[in-house]
């Protein structure tokens, strides 16, 4: 099948991927590198890390020798660089010996779950409640939803945590305190509540947002048109104006899920959770290089993957961001 | 409408009635015939005990291991000859031993029908080998004794001679870096020994993730009868401790390996947990870098040590957990010299006098590197700066992520500092070394301080036999410290761990070590 322009459907989506791979890689090998040679300015020497205060300068000065440490920063790159492209790899682990890459994708999988769950969290709170707001603009409905937002965004991710686990593990026991529990329903039990958490702090400026653009939609022209024309005011709402006005706060969504990937730290440490943001907590203090180059390397793929997501589901949103070429 | 609310009386009475003499009847029951449950002191075999730390386990080399997380998973699965109790008294472990009388030959008699793990049994060639080992590789535990050989006499029997009479060599030999394991790692390649490891102790690796937790199975071999109690042990990582304490009420967790002393009496008074308080192997210290010319010079030292309410500290940073040194030893090892009087009291009048007869009598700025992340230590350096604001010591407090601060005082680029130091074994010798040893790599735990009177006399408490002579040693040692004060002993720590009620003999050794063959799981 060819378009009016008379290019293939299969040629326009290679030449799409084409370029996204021309600008995707160029950003990632940046923020490799970048991470590689700023780690190395810290102060802080790895082997002294992991063999703890008491340790003999021979000690140390064979550690760093074992892990390669004493070759020059060229040498190191250019190991560090082979690795990565071969093996897709940034390493072993100073402090384990494990394979990087194992170790991220032994752990990504739960934390990448509370990020999943919050995003969908985000969307069922912040979506009936801007639409409330919008329908009932100045109402005391809509006063109260603009106002719990603000109070919320002024209140610290690990501060939220504590509350729900107070609330609803400690005192209520509906959930665990933390940790992630084995057995049927027992994973999606666990990650409920930091989700929660997360998206308890994502969702307000969602809230702001979309209350905003559904306002300007809902006074535009087209929307007159199709109450006039009778159709349902819940049809009108959720198939014409809610889609008109996503955009703006489905972008902000994307972008804050994409920074949400390599920013669990917080909540994971608050519900007792061992996952990506532990791990790159634990190996910055440790300065074990090759994992928190690893996490850098894996952030910025899924920051890639995420806003390339964001634009498919874009423009299958609003069809005016379907170019034709 | 009045007559159907009679007829709805008598039902609802009825109703009423039953159920108000259920109740009646249930409460006589439960109250009457079963028992309150009595407090059993007999162990109960069985269960699995949930231990929440904050740190994973990464490393079972023995030998080459001295961090806290390694520490103690290690001596769960390797022990040595000999050990030390709760109270630090050396006792016999996997041998019973004899000394000669001039201390250079000590003979160990492994006990009968002792095996590894894996069903083999120990043997003297296994005992040469470990410590063979040790002594190869050195680690940062290395024995220090002068050991000539080290050899098998008879059957089940060691022998290891020494060179000269050394006083803390069984203290030494008790510590976990002198675990036995067998000879040629069992046929295995080294570093595929170490990742399923095979010892003596009380338990066996199961499963073990390098960033989270290690589970360990009761060692059917153990040689202690019908011990360890509980099946299975599991390390829990749970990098937060506020955490750590929400799961342990929670009952997510059996114990936990650290309370924070700000929420210890919480702990203590809260239903669901216990609370466990023992001494520590620890000193809380100030250490003053001597190359700095101000502290180079004695009466400034002296003129701060007077200037610290080291009482005050105790109470307002550990909430009265910790015990005052006075002293650099922990009173609960050896020798300790704590209620001697040797410390400079808190006196401002003294500190403004030691001031004045220094090279600095108008006072100076200084800054006082801590590490971060820590908020006792960041209280106490904040008492610090307000300590010798009042004497003219203008203090600037610079804290650090603790790799920088650790590549920082290794190089000498700092002028004071908040640190600890700690004993593994119980015997004062290596800590008294570690602190005060111009020889050593530390150079006196990085202060460049020294002494020819504390050198003469460390030499001398090494190859001096326990008793009253030794003691004196180590007593005239504490007090040209205390006088001298290369570094200013704050607080003696106390070890503060937390269970839930079901847990029982949940033995604590003075360095932190928890004796998980002891322990036992009621309500299973």
């Amino acid at each position: 099948m060819t378009t009016t322009s008379g290019r293939s459907t299969a040629a326009r989506v290679a030449t799409a991927l084409g370029l996204l791979v021309a600008r995707v890689v160029p950003v990632m090998f940046g923020v490799v590198v970048a991470v590689f040679f700023l780690l190395r300015l810290v102060p802080g020497d790895p082997a002294a890390m992991i063999l703890g205060d008491r340790a003999t300068p021979e000690s140390i000065a064979a550690l760093r020798a074992e892990l390669g440490l004493d070759q020059t920063l060229w040498n190191q790159f250019v190991a560090f660089l082979t690795q990565v492209v071969t093996q897709f790899d940034t390493g072993d682990s100073l402090v384990t010996g494990q394979s990087t890459r194992d170790m991220i994708l032994a752990k990504a999988p739960v934390s990448l779950g509370i990020v999943l769950l919050a995003v969908l969290l985000a969307v069922l709170i912040a979506v009936p409640l801007a639409l409330l707001a919008a329908l009932r603009k100045d109402g005391w409905i809509d006063h109260v939803i603009r106002v719990l937002p603000t109070i919320g965004m002024g209140m610290p991710l690990f501060w939220i945590g504590l509350l729900l686990i107070i609330l609803f593990a400690v005192e209520l026991g509906w959930f665990p305190v933390g940790d992630v529990g084995t057995g049927p329903g027992e994973p999606l039990r666990s990650l409920f509540l930091p989700a929660l958490a997360v998206a308890l702090s994502m969702s307000p400026p969602l809230i702001r947002s979309l209350r905003t653009q559904l306002i300007e939609v809902l006074g535009a022209d087209f929307v007159t048109t199709l109450r006039a024309a009778r159709i349902p005011e819940r049809r009108v709402v959720t198939r014409h104006v809610l889609r008109g006005a996503a955009l703006p706060t489905f972008t902000l969504l994307s972008v804050n899920t994409a920074y949400l990937i390599g920013g669990t730290l917080v909540v994971e440490k608050v519900f007792g959770i061992n996952g990506i943001g532990t791990l790159l907590f634990t190996s910055i203090s440790n300065r074990d290089f090759p994992v928190v180059q690893g996490i850098a390397l894996y952030c910025a793929v899924a920051v890639v993957l995420v806003t390339t997501l964001a634009g498919v589901l874009s423009a299958l949103l609003d069809p005016r961001l379907r170019v034709a070429r | 409408m009045i007559t159907s609310r009679l007829r709805q009386r008598p039902r609802l009475f009825a109703i009423a009635a039953a159920a108000l003499s259920a109740a009646l009847v249930l409460s006589a029951c439960s109250g009457g015939s079963a028992p309150e449950p009595t407090e059993s002191t007999d162990p109960v075999s069985g269960g699995t005990l949930v231990f929440g730390r904050t740190a994973a386990v990464n490393d079972l080399d023995l030998n080459q291991q001295i961090t806290a997380n390694n520490a103690f998973a290690i001596d769960k699965i390797f022990e040595p000859l000999v050990n030390f109790d709760e109270n630090g008294e050396i006792i016999p472990w996997l041998a019973e031993y004899t000394e000669n009388a001039d201390g250079t030959e000590y003979v160990f008699m492994l006990r009968e029908g002792l095996k590894f793990s894996d069903g083999t049994d120990v043997t003297p060639a296994d005992v040469i080998f470990s410590l063979n080992r040790h002594l190869e590789v050195g680690g940062p535990l290395p024995l220090t004794a002068p050991i000539v050989s080290i050899e098998e006499t008879a059957e089940r029997e060691v022998t290891i001679t020494l060179e000269s009479a050394y006083t803390p060599f069984l203290s030494e030999l008790s510590g976990f870096s002198n675990g036995i394991f067998p000879a040629n790692f069992g046929g295995m390649e080294e570093g595929e020994f170490f990742r399923n490891p095979v010892g003596t102790g009380p338990f066996v690796v199961s499963e073990w993730d390098l960033t989270g937790d290690l589970v360990f199975v009761k060692n059917e071999h153990y040689w202690q009868e019908g011990k360890p109690y509980i099946d299975e042990l599991v390390y829990k990582f749970v990098a937060d401790d506020t955490q750590l304490r929400q799961q342990l009420g929670a009952g997510q967790l059996d114990a936990i390996d650290i309370v924070p002393a700000a929420n210890a009496a919480d702990v203590d008074e809260a239903d669901e947990t216990v609370l466990l308080q023992t001494p520590g192997w620890s000193t809380e210290q100030v250490f003053f870098n001597t190359q700095r010319k101000q502290f180079a010079d004695e009466n400034v030292r002296r003129a701060i040590a007077h200037a610290i309410d080291r009482e005050g500290i105790a109470a307002a940073t550990t909430f009265g957990t910790a015990e005052v040194a006075n002293v650099l030893i922990p009173t609960n090892v050896a020798y300790s010299a704590n209620g001697e009087g040797f410390d400079l009291a808190y006196d401002l009048e003294a500190a403004a006098e030691e001031l004045a007869k220094s090279d600095y009598p108008d006072g100076f700025s200084i800054t006082l590197m801590v590490p971060s992340g820590n908020s006792q230590r960041a209280q106490i350096a904040q008492i610090i700066q307000e300590s010798l604001g009042q004497i003219g010591i203008d203090v600037t407090i610079e804290s650090l992520d603790i790799a920088v601060f650790r590549e920082r005082f290794r190089e000498y680029d700092y002028d004071f500092m908040l640190n600890s130091g700690q004993l593994d074994s119980p015997d004062p010798n290596g800590f008294i070394t570690f602190q005060a040893d111009p020889e050593g790599f530390s150079k006196s735990y990085w202060t460049h301080y020294t002494d020819d009177r504390v050198t003469e006399l460390m030499h001398e408490g090494r190859v001096t036999p326990e008793g009253a002579e030794r003691e004196a040693i180590y007593f005239e040692i504490q007090q040209i410290l205390a006088e001298q004060v290369p570094y200013i002993p704050l607080f003696f720590p106390a070890n503060l761990k937390a269970t839930t009620a079901d847990v029982h003999d949940f033995v604590v050794l003075p360095n932190a070590s928890v004796r998980f063959q002891d322990v036992w799981l009621s309500g299973e």
